[in-house]
């Protein structure tokens, strides 16, 4: 079986992020990146049936040169090889991206996408559905457990309030992981060892381009971004125990909706 | 007054017959000790060099083999009357080299050594006292290992070393006898014979026994690692740790055969003493069942049939085994060793353990808390930033930046700076030395830790450290070397130690009880200057296991961030003990110890005693703080 596995490099969680000058995206001077959290999770997935059922995990990843540090991460926690689509540092918006990687898995023929929910920087939660879309392939989403069965796949996919629905649909398909559904593993010395050995291909941006005719305007573009807003809204409920117990019930249900 | 005392007799030459019944036996005997032994020796042999292992200097090895070996210190300083008896045996076997090379010479004529007068006299008197020591010492240890038998012994003593305590005897009861008997008798060929025959038996016994310790302990002492607990640096590209039989180095091989099985080890370890799996004293023969089953070369793992990966995690790397060990084994390398293969090729699969890997990985602390929080803290108790024009940067370490209880040592330290008019400041930006990924064997997440940190130290031009916690102290000091030249650091009890006069605390009458942080204690020998500080703010007191023999709290190891404990608690069993001093307040200079015993001290309820860090007690005692109040 083939799996791609297609990772984003975002900014390391808890990095101090600056606005731009720009005021339409981060100053990424000075900023550790690392690999998405949920596209962590989808290789995890991706080695898990690779153990079960054999076959190869490729790594795909559309980015600047940076990017490829994550591939080599990704190589080291033990997929086989990895593509680089090596962009420029414009930000494309999603369905750019979705084309880029497209464009490089067309050729691969996989058996199986697997991309993380979404990202932890720009939250779009769009590529795996717009790569399903342009690949032709069914897809699901909020993946927190995958079967294979000859043929086809069986998944487990979270809805809202604790609701879970079983879905079974055909291969090749593109598979969009909840974080939480396998344990990660940490990075090892033997790991990185070995992936040294392994392949990390490059291919430009603006060859995929020119071979296949996509085109990477954007169709959404980010106006303006801005830090959370700090707001102090702790509340301290005095009284007995079973009173502010019954305080805090009566906040929860109706000021903050949780119950 | 020599010329009171009897004479030894010993024939001056046997009978043709009996030269060649005695050169058959002597060879067969010897025959088979060679190649015991030789079998032994091959697969030391045969096992992988030691990397970074360099036999220069010789002077601390020479002094080690002179106080360890042929002054028996450690044997007799950890248990007095055992150890002297020990001590007996090994001296009356030294002594007795000559006697027996003699004894055997006689057999031929050829013997050097007259009885009768001069030197040989002299020399064989001294033999015969150091017999008489060796008789009742060797039938002392045999009544001990059969009738009394510690725990740590085991429940069922060998047969074989009880054979081996008999021949002991027996060789020096023919020796002893042969000063009652008339020269060239019918009595002294018998006992001639009976000494050769104990002789020929007891050779080709101690290869294939714990006795083999006679031949290879002093080997181990002598070749030792050298620096207590030292994890020596992997080699090569394939070099991943302790996997399987082929990555065990000479040293390791020499000391898995050099156990005498005593038991030390187990006695003090604060594992094995809790109901865990871990037995270092089985750890270690599990080993040495690997070299003898599978050999050197094997590629069956190492942590499996023979030693199982659960003992192997639940170390706290306290070091109280390799302390205590007699025979010059290194249990801490070893433990390190079978870590690090199980870590660094992924075999290892903790659900703590890896989210402690993760959380290092992507945050850079072992806690899991943003850098962030770590700001505020520094900006809440208003420390000053490192700008390198300060005398001491103040690593707070991970506990320091994040833990309540260890960012209240922090900021008492930096208050007591702030009284002795000490300029320091706080790096911008820390990372966990590694400590935890260190002991847990995580050498990739180790040398990124330690390499991040070197560059900071670069870049803020550090040159003298200070932390409150004795694991950073060591990480930096001694782990982080195998990446880059680490600045200067020193524990807060030795600065404390040293400013004692200008500080001139408040001192009162509360009790204080001190326990030992095992990382200042037998990793770096601090053991008077937080003492020191106790003593100058209350009264000393010493808890049943102290200085060199501390128990641990549980923490060490990375075991802090690890799951529950099977067992007792090792936090919880130190706490009672130290609260059993009846001391109103336990001192610690550790913050993971004050995070266990804290926690151990919170579940007595009522009555327990107050728990305090050696810096707190400095603050609070400053002048112009009041009286002391007793928090009981």
């Amino acid at each position: 079986m083939k799996i791609v596995v297609a990772i984003k490099q975002v900014p390391e969680r808890d990095a101090p992020v600056r606005i731009a000058a720009s005021g339409r995206w981060i100053d990424e001077d000075g900023l550790q990146f690392a690999m998405n959290e949920p596209d962590a999770y989808a290789l995890e997935h991706a080695m898990a049936l690779r153990q079960k059922h054999g076959g190869e995990v490729v790594v795909l990843s559309a980015g600047p040169e940076r990017a490829a540090a994550t591939l080599r991460d990704a190589l080291a926690k033990g997929a086989d090889r990895a593509i680089h689509v090596l962009t420029d540092k414009d930000e494309c918006d999603a369905l750019g991206v979705a084309r880029l990687l497209a464009a490089a898995i067309q050729p691969e023929q996989p058996d199986m996408v697997l991309c993380g929910l979404q990202s932890e920087d720009h939250g779009y939660g769009q590529t795996g559905v717009l790569l399903a879309e342009l690949l032709g392939l069914p897809h699901v989403s909020l993946v927190l457990e995958i079967e294979v069965r000859d043929g086809s796949v069986r998944v487990k996919r979270e809805l809202e309030e604790g609701w879970m629905q079983m879905i079974e649909l055909p291969l090749p398909a593109v598979l969009a992981v909840q974080s939480g559904g396998v344990p990660l593993s940490y990075a090892t010395l033997m790991g990185i060892k070995r992936a040294r050995t392994k392949e990390l291909r490059t291919v430009a941006a603006a060859d995929l381009i020119a071979q296949t005719g996509i085109d990477l305007t954007p169709e959404v573009t980010l106006e303006s971004i801005a830090l959370p807003r700090k707001t102090r809204s702790t509340v301290l409920l005095d009284g007995t125990p079973r009173e502010a117990a019954a305080a805090l019930v009566e906040k929860l249900r109706n000021e903050a909706h949780a119950l | 007054m020599m010329n009171l005392l009897p004479t030894l007799a010993e024939p001056s030459r046997l009978t043709f017959a009996g030269q060649a019944l005695f050169a058959t036996l002597a060879a067969a005997s010897l025959l088979l000790f060679c190649l015991r032994l030789g079998t032994v020796a091959g697969r030391i042999l045969a096992s992988k060099k030691d990397p970074g292992f360099h036999i220069f200097p010789l002077g601390p090895r020479l002094k080690d083999f002179v106080v360890e070996v042929l002054f028996q210190a450690k044997v007799i300083r950890e248990r007095p009357l055992v150890g002297l008896a020990h001590a007996f045996v090994f001296w009356a076997f030294c002594a007795f080299a000559l006697v027996t090379l003699n004894h055997c010479a006689a057999a031929f004529g050829l013997a050097f050594l007259d009885p009768r007068g001069g030197s040989g006299r002299f020399y064989f008197l001294t033999a015969a006292a150091f017999a008489i020591a060796c008789a009742v010492s060797i039938a002392g240890l045999f009544v001990r290992r059969f009738f009394v038998r510690p725990a740590w012994l085991g429940e069922h003593p060998s047969r074989e070393s009880g054979l081996i305590a008999l021949l002991i005897f027996v060789l020096m009861a023919t020796y002893l006898a042969g000063f009652f008997v008339v020269a060239e008798s019918r009595s002294a060929t018998l006992l001639w014979w009976a000494h050769t025959a104990a002789l020929l038996i007891f050779l080709p016994l101690i290869p294939r026994t714990k006795h083999l310790h006679l031949l290879l302990s002093p080997v181990s002492v002598f070749l030792s690692r050298g620096g207590f607990g030292r994890i020596p640096p992997l080699a090569g590209d394939e070099d991943f740790g302790l996997v399987t039989g082929r990555d065990l180095t000479r040293i390791a091989s020499l000391q898995a055969y050099s156990c005498v099985e005593c038991g030390r080890c187990m006695e003090h370890c604060p594992a094995a003493n809790t109901g865990k799996l871990l037995n270092p004293k089985s750890l270690i023969l599990g080993l040495r069942d690997y070299l003898s089953e599978c050999g050197p070369q094997s590629e069956e793992p190492l942590l499996g049939r023979f030693n199982t990966q659960k003992a192997v995690f639940e170390c706290t790397t306290c070091g109280a085994c390799e302390f205590q060990c007699p025979a010059g084994i290194e249990h801490l390398p070893i433990v390190a060793g079978l870590r690090r293969g199980a870590v660094n090729t992924g075999a290892w699969q903790d659900e703590r353990g890896t989210r402690l890997f993760l959380a290092l990985e992507r945050g850079g602390n072992p806690l899991g808390s943003s850098p962030a929080e770590r700001d505020r803290f520094i900006e809440k108790e208003r420390l000053p930033l490192f700008d390198g024009s300060q005398e001491y940067c103040l690593w707070l370490g991970c506990m320091g930046s994040y833990d309540p209880r260890g960012r209240a040592i922090a900021a008492s330290l930096a208050r007591v700076m702030d009284a002795l008019g000490t300029s320091y400041g706080v790096l911008r930006k820390e990372r966990c030395t590694g400590d935890a990924a260190r002991r847990l064997g995580n050498d990739l997440l180790f040398q990124q830790l330690a390499e991040a940190n070197l560059e900071t130290m670069a870049q803020n031009k550090v040159k003298k450290l200070i932390s409150i916690c004795p694991h950073c102290v060591r990480t930096i000091q001694e782990d982080w070397k195998e990446f880059g030249a680490p600045p200067a650091i020193e524990h807060h009890s030795e600065f404390l130690a040293r400013h004692l006069p200008q500080l001139a605390l408040d001192q009162s009458q509360e009790k204080i009880v001190y326990h030992d942080p095992c990382y200042l204690g037998r990793y770096r020998e601090v053991y008077d200057q937080p003492r020191a500080v106790v003593a100058g703010v209350g009264q000393l007191v010493e808890p049943p296991r102290n200085r060199e023999h501390g128990f641990c709290c549980g923490a060490g190891g990375g075991l802090a961030f690890l799951a529950e404990e099977s067992g007792q608690r090792i936090g919880h069993v130190r706490a009672q003990e130290l609260a059993a001093t009846g001391a109103a307040t336990v001192a610690a200079a550790c913050p993971f110890c004050n995070s266990m015993i804290g926690d151990a001290l919170k579940s007595m309820g009522q009555g327990a005693p107050a728990l305090l860090d050696i810096a707190e007690l400095a603050a609070r005692s400053l002048p112009g703080q009041g009286t002391p109040e007793r928090t009981g």
